[in-house]
């Protein structure tokens, strides 16, 4: 899996491409910007194909290391598949889930803005 | 033109525990799925493509909603968070929406409206805002209307939240009574007011009063009087001399003889009073009970395949166990505490004893290390009480695990799938795996699972 | 369940006190206990204000009870039936052998309004 890093207004956007779980979890977990409790991350999963237990923890615990709850980390583009695992393990209640990801990243601005007033 | 359909899973939480055989918005209103309605509606107002939001499961709803192909729309599904404002919804639905006008119809309430009449301009051509509104729930235009002038009084259109049985049992009654002229409701029939399924017996001294709904597969036994004001579902057997007049009666329900259903909701073996509320199970299964499918007979192997590890386990572990188990229990290290704890039948708990280990000595510490404090539950493993691997067994005061029909949320076990995975795991988290495996797991995985957990509970173990 | 005897304007009625089931679990024993009631007046009233279920065979046994009753001249009658075992007399149809009131005391005193059969 491979993850493409952009910043947007003071967003960074992760772009995954590939599987999400137990071989590429680690370096999601280890980049740079999820670790960062202060940086907000939006994560594009449109090319991500299939995602498991491994990669759904990976996100829910870089979730946790955030400063702000639910909103440290905001999800964009699912496709059904990763939507279905997120809703069946009741994930889906702890992330904001855009189908658009500059909608995502405009969210993820407001939301970082009225935080830092 | 774009439709919203957005829910909010407290609203429809009463449902739950009245009718819990059903997916609240697969709830039926004269035979027709309560989400069928509104995609009817949406239809009729020009939409090509609905989207279902939600923040609760949507799992039977997609089965049998799927992509929308039987309606001939595009339907699709996406989650928001409860205190959602329209706004936020439409921006994590940005590109559904794109530029169109779209239209969110949120709540769980039943939209009256007149299948003849022409929606589909009054859609495009009224001020954005607000169209229709009640206590629960409205349904919003966004976007640009078109220049259209239109009388506005011509469709009439209201909403009436479905917040209990009674408003239930009015709003079924109001679509039955209106019969197929305002909306599409399934059935055939000769003439208006009865509308029947496919393959419905119906003996030749049985009296049916207009207005009748019946469903598929039903059985009306000699001398019985339908109506008027009766729906009845599918799969149902109404034996003789027995009468159902202003009533409902689900899916899957047996009436038995002689008895007399009026103003009331049967749903298996439950019969319910809609104007007080009042619910009560029968235990009688000659009055009312529940037809039940056939066994479940996929979780056969399954169960098979637990029970021999389980077998291998108990042998590998004996020696170990008989030497220390006597050991510990003399010197007052092992505690046993007796629980009821929720078993995966919705009708029965579990007492189990939970053992707690102190591991102050050397012999205690490996007794937790190879989870020799499980070591008995392997046995009800045997017995088809537990799964071998499966989600942490809960006490049974604890509320049931969300409640997501179609799939399987909790499934007690000797080990949790939680124990397998190296994520930090922590309350609410454990839950997350849980439900994960237990939609994908298969019997060969959990048993390389519960090697997985074994090893991670004796690494965890001896770091202490 | 507890069982009184009232006097109400010279008739002997008894009232007793079901309280929670009535099923095939008691409902024979009860029948027993109810015989050794009818012992002491024909006129009797079941208080079911504390009766939360009750299945055929407790239906049953009501009956069987009400049967009694009547070939002892007497009548059996019914007061404080909740939603839920009123339902059940509903469905059955049992509820047209009976009457039925909402309290004891307007069931104990609807004897009296009668006159006693046995002295006209």
């Amino acid at each position: 899996m491979t993850i493409s890093e952009t910043s947007k207004i003071g967003i960074a956007i992760l772009s995954l491409n590939g599987t999400l779980d137990a071989l590429s979890a680690p370096e999601f977990r280890n980049n740079r910007s999820v670790i960062d409790p202060e940086k907000t991350v939006v994560v594009d999963l449109q090319q991500v194909d299939f995602i498991d237990s491994s990669g759904i923890g990976a996100i829910v615990s870089a979730s946790r290391q955030k400063r702000q709850p639910t909103g440290g980390i905001v999800l964009s583009c699912m496709n059904d598949r990763v939507r279905k695992v997120f809703e069946i393990t009741n994930a889906q209640k702890l992330f904001h889930i855009f189908d658009d990801t500059i909608a995502a990243v405009d969210f993820a601005a407001t939301r970082q803005k009225s935080a830092g007033a | 033109m774009k439709t919203i359909l957005a829910f909010r899973e407290e609203e429809y939480a009463w449902v739950h525990e009245t009718f819990p055989c059903v997916h609240p918005l697969l709830l039926p209103l004269c035979n027709k799925p309560f989400i069928e309605f509104l995609i009817d509606f949406a239809i009729l107002a020009g939409s090509s493509g609905v989207r279902i939001l939600c923040d609760g499961g949507l799992d039977a709803l997609e089965q049998y909603c799927e992509d929308g192909s039987r309606w001939g729309i595009d339907l699709s599904y996406a989650s928001i968070h409860p205190d959602d404002s329209i706004h936020t919804m439409l921006g994590k639905n940005r590109k559904f929406c794109g530029e169109e006008r779209v239209m969110i119809v949120s709540g769980f309430n039943f939209i009256r409206y007149d299948k003849r009449l022409d929606y589909k301009n009054l859609a495009t051509s009224r001020p954005t805002g607000e169209w229709a509104a009640c206590p629960g729930g409205r349904i919003t235009l966004t976007g640009v209307p078109a220049k259209t002038a239109l009388d506005w009084t011509l469709a009439e259109l209201s909403l009436m939240p479905l917040d209990s049985m009674a408003s239930f049992y009015r709003a079924s009654m109001e679509a039955l009574e209106t019969g197929a002229t305002r909306y599409v409701l399934p059935g055939y029939g000769d003439e208006p007011g009865c509308a029947f399924g496919r393959n419905v017996v119906i003996s030749k001294s049985v009296e049916i009063r207009k207005p009748v709904s019946i469903g598929n597969n039903v059985q009306l036994l000699a001398n019985t009087i339908i109506g008027p004001s009766a729906i009845i579902g599918s799969n149902v057997i109404i034996d003789r001399q027995s009468s159902v007049e202003s009533s409902i009666v689900f899916d899957n329900t047996y009436i038995g003889e002689h008895l007399k259903v009026d103003g009331r909701i049967a749903s298996g073996n439950r019969l319910n009073d809609p104007k007080s509320g009042a619910s009560i199970a029968m235990e009688d299964p000659h009055l009312l009970s529940g037809i039940k499918k056939k066994w479940d007979i996929r979780s056969l192997p399954r169960k098979i395949v637990h029970a021999v590890a389980a077998l291998g386990l108990i042998a590998v572990f004996f020696i170990p166990f008989i030497i220390l188990w006597p050991l510990l229990k003399l010197g007052g290290h092992w505690k046993s505490t007796r629980a009821d704890f929720l078993s995966e039948r919705t009708d029965a708990t579990l007492p189990l004893g939970k053992v707690e280990v102190d591991s102050s000595s050397a012999q205690a510490a490996i007794a937790i290390a190879l989870s020799l404090d499980r070591y008995l539950w392997l046995f009800r493993v045997l017995t088809g009480q537990l799964a071998l691997i499966g989600s942490s067994p809960l006490l049974a005061e604890k509320t049931r695990p969300d409640l997501l029909l179609g799939a399987l949320t909790y499934r007690p076990g000797v080990f949790s799938y939680a124990e397998a995975e190296d994520w930090p795991a922590t309350g609410g988290d454990a839950t997350i795996v849980e439900r994960f495996h237990l939609a994908h797991s298969n019997p060969l995985s959990d048993i390389s699972l519960v090697i997985k957990a074994f090893i991670n509970r004796l690494q965890e173990k001896s770091a202490i | 369940m507890k069982f009184s005897l009232d006097n109400i304007d010279g008739q002997l009625v008894g009232i007793a006190r079901l309280e929670g089931r009535l099923d095939s679990s008691n409902s024979k024993p009860f029948q027993k206990t109810f015989l050794e009631w009818l012992e002491k007046t024909p006129l009797l009233v079941f208080d079911c204000s504390l009766l939360e279920f009750i299945d055929t065979s407790g239906l049953g046994a009501i009956v069987g009870c009400l049967r009694k009753t009547l070939e002892k001249k007497g009548d059996l009658r019914l007061a404080g039936l909740n939603d839920k075992v009123a339902m059940v007399f509903e469905l059955t149809q049992a509820k047209r052998l009976f009457s039925i009131f909402s309290n004891r005391g307007d069931a104990a005193s609807s004897f009296a309004a009668e006159p006693n059969p046995e002295t006209t």
